[in-house]
């Protein structure tokens, strides 16, 4: 098969794709403020970095800023214009709009916009959590790891980069020793929302130079050393790899800026020892020094460059059929299937471009 | 032949690439980069699938890159860089005030494989699988 050029890419694909003009177009970005984040259940932070009465944890949703606030161990989420830092004890919430909140799936703090949500959170995710509510909700979780960066990309590259798993091959140490038929087995399975998880693997962490079995720390109810993914509508992923969980909730600040904020977590009642074991295996994968999670923001940041704003729009291909596994692309066809219903457009033409526009464009 | 200008440098500020034509014959398209160091003048294509380089070029430095597949080069050497594995060809190029002059005596072209048209049917089958 010769590779695409330039003509190719411009001519219509007889199989599934969407237009990148998804991921730059500023007025569908827009929308998706409007009619996505404004809408959905997010999951904001988590109780345990608000455990103590009094203690807030702010942050920023469709454009509005919210907080979230400890109330004698009761979590309650306001809408509060005028925050202007992340985290403290002591906020004044009299006279402030309380939003609908709820503490659920490992104690995420979950609040939405919608001042009248038709689902639950248990509703909205649909079961997307069911493969790790006994690891995540077994024992109380706690914070130890929380850093954000702000990217050049759309935050659904990020999204993609967590449901495509071809993108795998960028990454160097996976490449040379991580693959087993077991990895390519994998499937991906979808949920109503939009939701898709990741069905897990005995990952072989003594084949990675300088790691160790993670049997040991095992989170409860969890095979040693499985790994599982949850990747949630719009762009938010939680991701256990057997020791330590980590979960990414997206802030979109434009089409092509985005913020993530990363935490990781271990167990509440875990020793010091314990502790320090999780600490090293969450940052020797996902840490900024780690394996992995440097050189997925690098290549969404290309991604992003690629597909900057202005530049021609492109047909993007989510054609590959495998049975579900795991370069299947059933995931990213689901998710934007769910991405299309909430803004009423088509991800192949999402301006909705008559024929002769699109050939005007082109 | 002579010196024929194709545009004024300020509508290619330092860091950016533009399509313009020199007014030859019917025309010859021409992309003329202004990188860290000057400008080059070089067909509007990147030298691998024929991608504008209008539109998928990055100017940073002194380097050109084709943000499709990483193809790059430095824009004052000519050195292949990155994923690059043909040179760029190039016309002479100066600014005289304010005007960007290219010296044409023919258009550039490389050479390209006949289209072939892309068999969506079989595009993901397996075969190319084990070349990972």
């Amino acid at each position: 098969m010769p590779p695409r050029n330039h003509k190719n890419w411009l001519n219509a694909p007889h199989i599934e794709h969407i237009s990148s003009e998804c991921y730059n177009n500023h007025s569908i970005y827009e929308q998706e403020i409007e009619h996505i984040f404004a809408k959905v259940w997010v999951p904001m932070c988590h109780f345990s970095e608000m455990s103590n009465d009094g203690d807030f944890r702010s942050s920023q949703i469709a454009h509005q800023n919210v907080v979230a606030v400890n109330n004698k161990g009761a979590i309650k989420v306001f809408l509060c214009p005028s925050i202007d830092r992340p985290a403290g004890n002591g906020l004044d919430t009299v006279g402030l709009k309380e939003l609908h909140s709820e503490v659920k799936h490992g104690g995420m703090v979950w609040t939405t916009l919608d001042p009248n949500p038709t689902q639950s959170v248990e509703e909205w995710t649909c079961g997307a959590f069911d493969c790790i509510a006994e690891a995540i909700d077994t024992e109380e979780m706690e914070i130890f790891h929380y850093h954000k960066a702000v990217i050049d990309t759309n935050y659904k590259l990020w999204h993609d980069t967590n449901s495509e798993f071809y993108h795998d091959f960028m990454h160097y140490f996976n490449r040379v020793s991580g693959f087993n038929d077991e990895y390519f087995a994998r499937k991906n399975i979808p949920f109503d929302n939009g939701h898709v998880n990741v069905s897990s693997f005995t990952v072989n962490y003594e084949e990675y130079d300088g790691f160790e079995d993670r049997g040991e720390l095992s989170f409860p109810n969890l095979p040693p050393n499985q790994w599982y993914m949850v990747d949630l509508f719009p762009g938010f992923n939680f991701n256990l790899r057997g020791s330590a969980y980590r979960s990414d909730t997206v802030t979109p600040l434009g089409p092509n800026k985005v913020l993530i904020e990363f935490r990781g977590y271990g167990l509440k009642k875990d020793t010091p020892q314990e502790r320090q074991t999780r600490i090293k295996h969450h940052n020797s994968i996902w840490g900024p020094f780690g394996r992995n999670l440097h050189e997925d923001l690098i290549g969404v940041s290309g991604q992003g460059t690629t597909m900057r704003e202005g530049t021609e729009a492109r047909n993007i291909l989510h054609g590959r059929h495998e049975n579900s596994t795991i370069h299947d692309e059933v995931g990213m066809r689901h998710y934007y299937e769910a991405w299309g219903r909430f803004l009423g457009v088509s991800p192949g033409n999402p301006l909705g471009l008559t024929a002769e526009e699109v050939i005007a464009a082109e | 032949m002579t010196w024929t200008k194709v545009c004024d440098k300020s509508e290619i500020p330092e860091g950016s690439i533009k399509k313009v034509w020199a007014r030859i014959g019917g025309g010859i398209p021409i992309a003329v980069a202004h990188h860290k160091k000057g400008f080059v003048a070089i067909p509007p294509v990147c030298p691998h699938l024929e991608e504008p380089l209008e539109e998928s070029g990055l100017v940073m430095g002194c380097k050109l890159t084709c943000t499709k597949h990483l193809w790059s080069w430095d824009l004052e050497t000519l050195e292949l860089q990155d994923e690059a594995e043909l040179p760029l060809k190039t016309y002479d190029v100066k600014v005289e005030g304010s005007n960007v002059m290219v010296y044409v005596t023919e258009q550039l072209e490389y050479n390209f494989d006949e289209d072939e048209d892309i068999d969506e049917n079989t595009f993901f089958d397996d075969d190319d699988d084990d070349e990972w």
